[in-house]
């Protein structure tokens, strides 16, 4: 681990962490509107986002690792929205499905939280009213790579390293 | 139909709205309820409220609150219009219609009319840091107002399940 550089074994093991997450990524349905009825289809047999290993759709956030936000979000859904995001276990991934979802759409009013990004980070950004299975498969295919470009050991090392910032004046 | 038209502007003094396309009466808001009562039409369809600020060729009270009515027995549809003006309030009507609560409620919160003698107004659309009403013409369409913290509820809750015979045990129990 010196310089950075992982061994051998440290360096396959960690490809083999980020592999198995990017094929077993469960998302999280926040759907609120006509994109989640496309998310349903991209579910079910037809399209079957199975096949990526996206296995079920997790009914709760700490079992699943892609919070999949299709729909309008309004200010008083916002603070939900938000609370779902901090329960959702590490690693977690987010994807915005859909014009609202992005951007707030044309629902450019007093109601309507002007795209997610304001209240949760987003991975990925779907376009389309709605957007097509299609779509949200490119979307996941995507989020597959980054996932695999993402280091499990580089990432423990910053948490660690955060931790320790965090409770070295207590230990002395 | 024509009977109630001209019972209504016998008796509580109603005029026919000439602006409106169907069946529209004007009526004062101190009249309503009792108006509302001796018709005896069984569905409360909707309550509308409008904005008139800024209309081309309007000289008159700011808002409108509309009641749709129908009747279910000869399928007759009525509509009472009270105009009010900022600041004044109209009697509530939801002794009358149940349903009228909410209506009354989404009335007040979008448009800021007062409905007097309400049991719960508050808001029901908009969240509780809402500052104003958003569907006046005077309203800036692009303001936003965040929200970090619904409201919990919880106080209404055990009130309506009190009201249903549940004994509700407290936080600090």
């Amino acid at each position: 681990m010196q310089n950075g550089n992982p061994g051998f074994f440290a360096g396959k093991l960690d490809e083999l962490v980020s592999w198995g997450r990017s094929h077993s990524l469960w998302p999280f349905p926040y759907g609120t509107a006509c994109c989640a009825i496309e998310f349903m289809s991209t579910e079910s047999a037809r399209y079957d986002l199975s096949r990526l290993g996206s296995e079920f759709v997790r009914f709760t956030p700490r079992q699943a690792d892609v919070l999949a936000v299709s729909g309008t979000i309004t200010f008083k859904q916002a603070p939900i929205l938000k609370r779902i995001y901090e329960q959702m276990m590490e690693p977690k991934w987010v994807i915005a499905m859909g014009a609202c979802a992005c951007s707030g759409g044309f629902y450019d009013c007093y109601c309507t939280v002007p795209g997610i990004d304001h209240i949760v980070p987003v991975d990925i950004y779907i376009g389309g009213c709605p957007s097509r299975p299609e779509a949200f498969f490119d979307a996941m295919l995507d989020l597959q790579e980054k996932v695999k470009s993402e280091s499990y050991m580089e990432d423990r090392k910053k948490k660690l390293k955060e931790q320790w910032e965090n409770i070295k004046d207590w230990i002395k | 139909m024509n009977d109630i038209i001209s019972k209504l502007t016998e008796k509580f003094g109603a005029v026919i709205d000439e602006r409106a396309v169907d069946k529209c009466l004007i009526i004062a808001a101190e009249k309503l309820p009792d108006a509302i009562e001796t018709l005896g039409f069984d569905v409360l369809i909707d309550i509308v409220g409008v904005d008139y600020l800024g209309m081309e060729n309007y000289k008159g009270k700011r808002f409108a609150v509309i009641y749709c009515l129908k009747n279910t027995k000869d399928m007759a549809r009525l509509r009472l219009k009270v105009l009010v003006e900022e600041g004044e309030k109209i009697p509530t009507i939801s002794k009358i219609y149940p349903i009228a609560d909410w209506q009354e409620r989404e009335v007040w919160d979008q448009f800021g009319i007062v409905f007097e003698g309400h049991p719960n107004l508050r808001r029901i659309l908009n969240h509780v840091d809402f500052e104003g009403h958003p569907l006046r013409k005077d309203y800036p369409a692009q303001k936003r107002q965040w929200l970090s913290e619904n409201d919990k509820m919880q106080d209404q809750l055990e009130n309506r399940l009190e009201t249903l015979g549940y004994n509700v045990i407290g936080d600090e129990q």
